[in-house]
Order: C-alpha cells, then sequence, then structure tokens
C-alpha cells in the first residue's frame, strides 16, 4: 500500500473525480418539504407518546409494595395458624393425658399401698412430727403436694413441672369438639401446604433464590404445623395421617433449600417426590374448594 | 441565528429552530444518503430517519463538535443499517466479492467506463466503499470518518487505500486513455 507508483496517483485522482461526477451524483431536487412533513408528523408523535407514556405504565405496571404486602398478610396468617395449631392440640393432649390414653413423660416413683409409708427425717409437715417439735412451727417449710409427700424424695427431683402440666388445669374439651379443631387445623394447613407447593414450583421454574428462600421459610412453617398434626392424637384418620407424612418428607426437602440454586439432582428428587406421591391432586381432595383461596 | 443558539433551542422542543435546522443540513445528508444507496426513495425514507433520530437525541448533542460532523455521524449510521436491511447491499457485496477473485473482464464485453465505475464502487467490500465515498467524495478528514464509522483514523487511511487500489484494478483497461 506504501509502495504506490507514480501512475497510481494519477489514477486515484481521476477515479475520484469520475466518481464525483458520475457515481450517484446529485440530480434534481431534494423533495425538503415532502420530507419535512414526514418528519414533523413523527415529532408529533412522539411529543404525544411522551406526554401520554406515563399515566399508561402507572395503570399497566403493578407496584412492588401491595405484593409484598399481600405475601406479608400470608406470612402472617401462617403465624396465627401456627400458634392456634400448638394451643389446640396442647389443649387436646393434656386432656388424652389426664384421662390415661397416653403415657404420662414425667418419671413416676412406683407407689406400694401396702407398703408403710416412712416419712423421711426432714419430712416435718404431717401433724404427728409438728406436735413433737413444735420449734419448727415458727420456721414452716413449703407445704408440698400430699401425694408428693408420699413419693420417695429421688421420684419428686424427677418430676418436671412443664407447661402440660398447667395445661391439665384446663377443662376438657369434648371429643366432638376436639375433632372440630383438628379437622380445621388439618384443612388450614393442607391449603398452606398446596399454596406453597405452588409458589415452590414457581419459585424453582425461574431460578429465582430470593423467591426459593422464601418459599424455604414459608415451608418451615408449613412444617412445623404437619408435625404437630402428625403428634396429635386426635389425628385418627390413617388416610389423613399418610398424606401428612408424604407432606412432611417433601417440606423437609424443600427446607433444605437455603436460598442457592437446587443442584438438577436435587429438583428432580423434590420433583419425583411429589409426583410419585400425587401430593398436590390428594391434597386438594382432601382440602374443600374454597378454602385455599379464602 | 448561529448553529449552537439553533441546536439549543431544539433542545427546548423549539419547532422553528428544528426546521431551520434541517433546512440547513437536509441537502448534504440527502445526497450522501443518495450516493451511498443510489436510490431516490431510499435516500429520502434515511434522510427523514437521521432528522427525526438527530431531534430525538439531540440532548446528546454536546456542542463541542460542529453539528454537521455529528449529524453526519448520524447519517452513516442510519444508511448503512438502512442498506443492511433491504438487503441490497449484503448481497450486491457477495455477488461482486466473488467477481473480484476474477481477473478483470475483457474489454469488449464491458459498456462504458460510467457504468464500470459504478460496478467497480458497489463491489467494494462495505467499509472500503464508505470510507472512499465520504473521503474522496464527500471531503470528509479521516478522523471524522473514524468517528462516524466507529473506527479510527487509521482504519479510514487503511480502508481507503485498500479501496483505491481495488478500483484501480477494476477499473485497469481504462488506464491508458486516462494516463494518456
Amino acid at each position: 500500500m506504501t509502495d504506490n507508483r507514480p501512475d497510481d496517483d494519477i489514477l486515484d485522482e481521476r477515479i475520484r473525480a469520475l466518481t464525483t461526477a458520475e457515481y450517484n451524483a446529485p440530480e434534481g431536487s431534494v423533495p425538503r418539504d415532502a420530507m419535512w412533513a414526514q418528519i414533523a408528523a413523527a415529532r408529533r408523535a412522539a411529543r404525544v407518546a411522551a406526554t401520554t407514556d406515563a399515566p399508561v405504565d402507572d395503570a399497566t405496571v403493578i407496584p412492588l409494595a401491595p405484593r409484598r404486602r399481600s405475601r406479608t398478610v400470608v406470612f402472617g396468617w401462617s403465624a396465627l395458624l401456627a400458634a392456634g395449631l400448638v394451643l389446640g392440640i396442647a389443649i387436646e393432649r393434656a386432656r388424652h393425658e389426664d384421662s390415661g390414653t397416653t403415657t404420662s413423660r414425667v418419671a413416676v416413683a412406683p407407689r406400694t399401698d401396702s407398703a408403710p409409708v416412712v416419712a423421711p427425717p426432714e419430712s416435718t409437715n404431717t401433724d404427728s412430727v409438728r406436735g413433737a417439735h413444735p420449734n419448727r412451727e415458727t420456721t414452716p417449710a413449703i407445704a408440698p403436694k400430699s401425694r408428693d409427700i408420699l413419693q420417695p424424695r429421688a421420684a419428686r427431683e424427677l418430676a418436671v413441672v412443664t407447661p402440660r402440666d398447667r395445661a391439665r388445669d384446663l377443662p376438657a374439651l369434648p371429643d366432638s369438639t376436639v375433632q372440630t379443631f383438628y379437622r380445621t387445623a388439618a384443612l388450614q394447613t393442607l391449603a398452606q401446604a398446596e399454596a406453597l407447593l405452588i409458589a415452590y414450583r414457581g419459585a424453582e421454574n425461574v431460578r429465582d433464590p430470593a423467591a426459593m428462600q422464601q418459599a424455604a421459610r414459608w415451608a418451615r412453617d408449613v412444617l412445623s404445623s404437619t408435625r404437630l398434626l402428625l403428634d396429635s392424637p386426635a389425628g385418627r384418620d390413617p388416610q389423613m395421617r399418610t398424606l401428612f407424612s408424604d407432606l412432611e418428607l417433601i417440606l423437609a426437602q424443600i427446607v433444605q433449600i437455603s436460598g442457592t440454586p437446587l443442584q438438577a439432582r436435587e429438583r428432580e428428587l423434590i420433583e419425583d417426590a411429589m409426583r410419585d406421591r400425587d401430593l398436590l391432586p390428594r391434597i386438594r381432595s382432601a382440602v374443600p374448594a374454597g378454602l385455599a383461596t379464602s | 441565528m448561529d448553529e449552537r443558539e439553533l441546536t439549543a433551542r431544539v433542545k427546548l422542543g423549539d419547532e422553528v429552530a428544528e426546521r431551520a435546522l434541517y433546512d440547513a443540513h437536509v441537502d448534504r445528508v440527502y445526497w450522501t444518503a443518495y450516493r451511498m444507496s443510489g436510490r431516490h426513495d431510499l435516500a429520502q425514507d434515511f434522510t427523514q430517519d437521521v432528522f427525526i433520530r438527530a431531534f430525538d437525541r439531540i440532548k446528546d448533542y454536546r456542542g463541542d463538535a460542529p453539528f454537521g460532523a455529528w449529524l453526519h455521524t448520524i447519517t452513516t449510521s442510519v444508511v448503512l443499517n438502512g442498506l443492511r436491511k433491504v438487503k441490497r447491499f449484503d448481497q450486491r457485496e457477495a455477488v461482486l466479492e466473488e467477481a473480484a477473485m476474477v481477473t478483470s473482464p475483457v474489454r469488449e464485453s464491458e459498456p462504458d467506463l460510467k457504468e464500470r465505475l459504478a460496478q467497480a464502487i458497489e463491489a467494494l467490500p462495505e467499509g472500503c466503499r464508505v470510507t472512499f465515498l465520504m473521503h474522496d467524495v464527500e471531503g470528509f478528514t479521516h478522523e471524522e470518518i473514524g468517528t462516524a464509522l466507529g473506527t479510527t483514523a487509521g482504519t479510514s487511511k487503511a480502508q481507503l487505500s485498500r479501496a483505491r487500489a481495488k478500483l484501480r484494478i477494476a477499473l485497469a483497461d481504462f488506464v491508458g486513455d486516462w494516463v494518456q
């Protein structure tokens, strides 16, 4: 390119002159007004669009805040439901323990009525002993319940007062009422589970880590309710118990999601489990129409 | 009213100023578009697009270069993209790239010089052709061409040199007449 021959410059100049004169040389006149009419029309349209764009956008774009609020409402209802469920199941369990249908977890020493009751040396609260030691009257010890007095000290030390023990003092509910409570809690939990599983699938499809994390938190709440229902003695329906067992498994898997994208294998496991167990169809058949939306 | 004031008023949405700027530059834009496309209908479309785009983006014009140079950048972009869209450019380039591989045809088979010149120019690769037309015909500097095409002045020089060499080869049959 740099070794141009002398003739090249002459040729280049000739070609340039010829091109200027001949190649697509301006001929005729420029249609100024016709083009300006088009330009002006386009400019006016652009100005109109610019002034009308903002209201259209406001009307069509869904603001984020209300969506967040609605999700918060869902979580709020979940928390309220879980609290109600815990209370109901605690009352129901206390009633069963009182009626002796379940074994108490509190250690109680075996009591033999035939054996003579020997008061421990420090037990000075019986009348006979009190009479023998009148000085103890001035410094009375805290009086234990009579049944504690009849138990050996080691057994009494093992006894722990729990909230469940306090619930024993509550009046026993009729069986039909307990069943109604249980069924209501079960249906609401299933409705929540259905909504959660659908939300999980949506979040999983779009691979949105934030939505997956939120689904995992939601799953943790529903899992707590599910386990309480599984533990409840009021849950006598074997079909419902199987459904809750399957649901517990899936929820436990979803809870494992820590906001990071799942591996393909993990996704397959959850999807397979949901599909193999027909979880969503079974939940939908168990939940009356309208409950989930209400 | 000078150009700086006109552009300032256009930025404020003054339609009269828009028309004044249009009148001042429309001929050059139109003929540039015509040079590059060879068709009046395309030149008209491209010119309209150039001014619509220029007025839409007038806020991007900072005034540190002549308005004509800024407008020509838009012109080049609009014309090249427009030509690609109508596919006429690509088809022509593909056919003529193959023709360039063959030795020059015999003179007897050719019509006159004017037509051979047009064919030779249209046979140039896009970058070479645009650079040649802008520099040798429209009178732009290499710096201005580099800015308009998004390349450098050095690239523009190389493209021009390549274009000239190809044209010399394509028009070799006429060399004897010209040199004499």
